[in-house]
């Protein structure tokens, strides 16, 4: 069940940042937020997801454009005067302060009194699992265990939005799996929104409503992960979001597309005749069966098992195909492989 | 441990010209000039002129250390501001006077104050402007000393703030921001807390030698200006009462250990600092 409310939190216009003259970190970005929503940005390193974040907190300035937040301008606002609060990517606690007092920095500028801090910070100590830390120094607490002093010290402050830069990038795989489902408990259960920034694909699946897929300082896609996932818009969100097999292909005709030297019936239209475009079949998609039963012809290349399933290469004439399969063949055994046509993606041909 | 004989050099020096040469100090401080163990040279001490003159060395060194973390810190603060581009040359400015020898420093201090010198021909051109009658005297006074040291002990305040200040994490200063302070709650709450350990090693550095200076009040102060090192400089050279000398050495060496231990109890409690 989503929980995201139809009106604009915040939105961004037309967004550019340069820092040196040559390169544009971000390049007339736009993009809504709503409330209530969990929105990710994700794209690899360099891709302006954490510059977008920094102009959101208010850590600087964009060269042209403008962040609306409730409808009114705050791209000038000084960080200290939004309503936003930010997790750092590796967590930035004061390391002069114990946990309390870092959870209560923000009720003490605000000048909350102490009996309503006490409640505050254990309320929030509480939400992240940290009850009885309240006198530990920072220094002495795990990674994972400061990640969760961070959130409750920027959630103490009740932000409208939560803005979270890479916050689990430094922890284990274990633990990353399990603060990926607390998070998501949290933003559910405190109706905020949350903004996070990752380069992780599989996290942003699996805790977005809204992912947006960026590269260079621009926007490649928007969309909920299954849209992402399933009908990626290029050939870079196709690469980037999971393991793909991406060949050129040409668009005959409506639904019929021709690849690695066979017809295919496809759902996919619109994109007129005789067309070269960019064909997407995911490895889960492509099925092994018998040589005279298949679609296409191949000789197993590789084989590597990856604990659910097996990851094959298949060479067939034209193109050398990832296959995931939960049965393996061995190495140099002639197979077949079958596509059916809602798993074939076209998608525009890239520059 | 194989690498012990590698400090064997410097225990050797450390013997000869630090401990014995204490021990010698020590030994004169206790006895008399046949040689007898006495108690006299601390009494002696005792005298209002020289406890005055210990005190009047303590309430310039804090004076000093006082004006140089007041001008150090901003300086220090501008310095390691990262957006400023050209502070490789401020800083270059700051350490160039400390290849120079300190002497020659302070006597290019004695020509500028002194009558008819490029700053006092200055200064009373500016106060005849505003209708001084009396040529004002730089030279030989107490302002002419203690700026003679903040001048000297300055860059010993600004480096270790600078060390500290540029090695703070930019982030934790905009988690404050953040979490809602404004530029001055920033500083009050986070940099300056976090900056403690520079300003105690500043601090140190500067009292130390400010405390024991004699040299500089000697140039910029007169015969009539003296200072507890100055007193004890007297004592070995013109007056020839080691004992006496050696003595006030003491005293002068135990508030030194004293206010150290004191500096290094706060130093420790933040983490250390550039030491």
């Amino acid at each position: 069940m989503s929980i995201v409310e139809s009106a604009h939190l915040i939105d961004l216009k037309d967004l550019t940042m340069v820092y040196d003259a040559e390169t544009e970190a971000l390049s007339h970005l736009n993009l809504y937020i709503r409330k209530k929503e969990f929105v990710t940005l994700l794209g690899p390193s360099g891709c302006g997801k954490t510059t977008t974040l920094r102009l959101i907190a208010g850590f600087e300035t964009p060269s042209s454009g403008q962040v609306i937040f409730e409808g009114k301008d705050i791209t000038h606002l000084p960080p200290y005067k939004r309503r936003v609060n930010t997790v750092f990517q590796k967590y930035a606690l004061f390391p002069h302060m114990n946990v309390f007092e870092n959870v209560a920095f923000g009720l003490r500028l605000k000048k909350a009194d102490e009996k309503q801090i006490r409640l505050r910070v254990s309320e929030m100590l509480e939400m992240v699992g940290l009850r009885g830390f309240d006198k530990r120094k920072v220094d002495t607490l795990s990674g994972g265990q400061q990640q969760r002093v961070a959130i409750a010290r920027a959630l103490a402050n009740r932000p409208e939005v939560l803005l979270l830069d890479e916050p689990l990038g430094a922890l284990d795989l274990k633990l990353r799996k399990e603060m990926q489902l607390e998070l998501k408990n949290m933003q559910q259960q405190l109706g905020i929104t949350f903004l996070y920034v990752t380069h992780d694909q599989e996290e942003a699946l699996s805790m977005s409503d809204t992912i947006v897929v960026m590269k260079d300082g621009l926007v490649q896609q928007i969309g909920t992960p299954t849209d992402v996932y399933n009908e990626p818009k290029n050939a870079f969100v196709a690469d980037f979001i999971g393991e793909s097999n991406i060949l050129p292909g040409l668009m005959l005709r409506d639904e019929l597309v021709r690849f690695d030297g066979r017809d295919f019936a496809c759902v996919d239209k619109g994109f007129g005749e005789n067309k070269a475009v960019d064909v997407v079949v995911r490895p889960e998609d492509v099925k092994l069966s018998a040589p005279e039963s298949g679609m296409l012809r191949g000789v197993v290349r590789t084989v590597v098992f990856k604990g659910v399933h097996y990851e094959m290469t298949v060479k067939t004439q034209g193109f050398t195909w990832l296959v995931h399969s939960t049965l393996s063949e061995p190495v140099g055994a002639a197979v077949g492989l079958n596509i059916v046509p809602f798993d074939i993606h076209i998608m525009q041909k890239g520059d | 441990m194989k690498t012990k004989g590698f400090a064997a050099p410097y225990v050797v020096w450390m013997l000869l010209f630090t401990i014995a040469p204490i021990l010698l100090v020590l030994c004169y401080a206790f006895t008399d000039s046949s040689g007898q163990f006495t108690l006299q040279n601390f009494q002696s001490f005792l005298d209002p002129i020289y406890i005055g003159v210990l005190f009047r060395s303590i309430g310039m060194a804090l004076l000093c250390t006082l004006i140089c973390l007041l001008v150090g810190y901003p300086a220090a603060y501008f310095l390691a501001n990262r957006s400023f581009d050209k502070k490789g040359v401020l800083i270059l400015l700051f350490i160039i006077p400390m290849w120079m020898n300190f002497l020659l420093r302070t006597y290019a201090w004695l020509t500028l104050l002194e009558s008819g010198g490029l700053i006092a021909t200055l200064v009373n051109w500016v106060l005849r402007l505003f209708g001084a009658k009396e040529e004002v005297r730089l030279l030989y006074s107490y302002q002419a000393v203690l700026m003679g040291m903040v001048y000297n002990y300055l860059p010993f305040m600004v480096l270790p703030l600078y060390t500290v200040l540029s090695k703070m994490d930019a982030r934790i200063v905009e988690a404050a921001e953040d979490l809602g302070a404004n530029r001055l709650q920033v500083f009050l709450r986070v940099t300056l807390p976090l900056s403690l350990p520079g300003v105690f090693s500043g601090v140190t550095m500067v009292f130390m030698p400010a405390v024991t200076t004699f040299v500089i009040s000697r140039l910029l102060g007169g015969a009539q200006f003296k200072l507890f090192g100055d007193l004890i400089e007297q004592q070995f050279l013109f007056t020839g009462d080691w004992n006496f000398g050696s003595a006030m050495s003491l005293v002068m060496m135990a508030l030194l250990l004293i206010s150290m231990g004191l500096m290094n109890r706060f130093g420790d409690k933040e983490g250390g600092g550039v030491f």
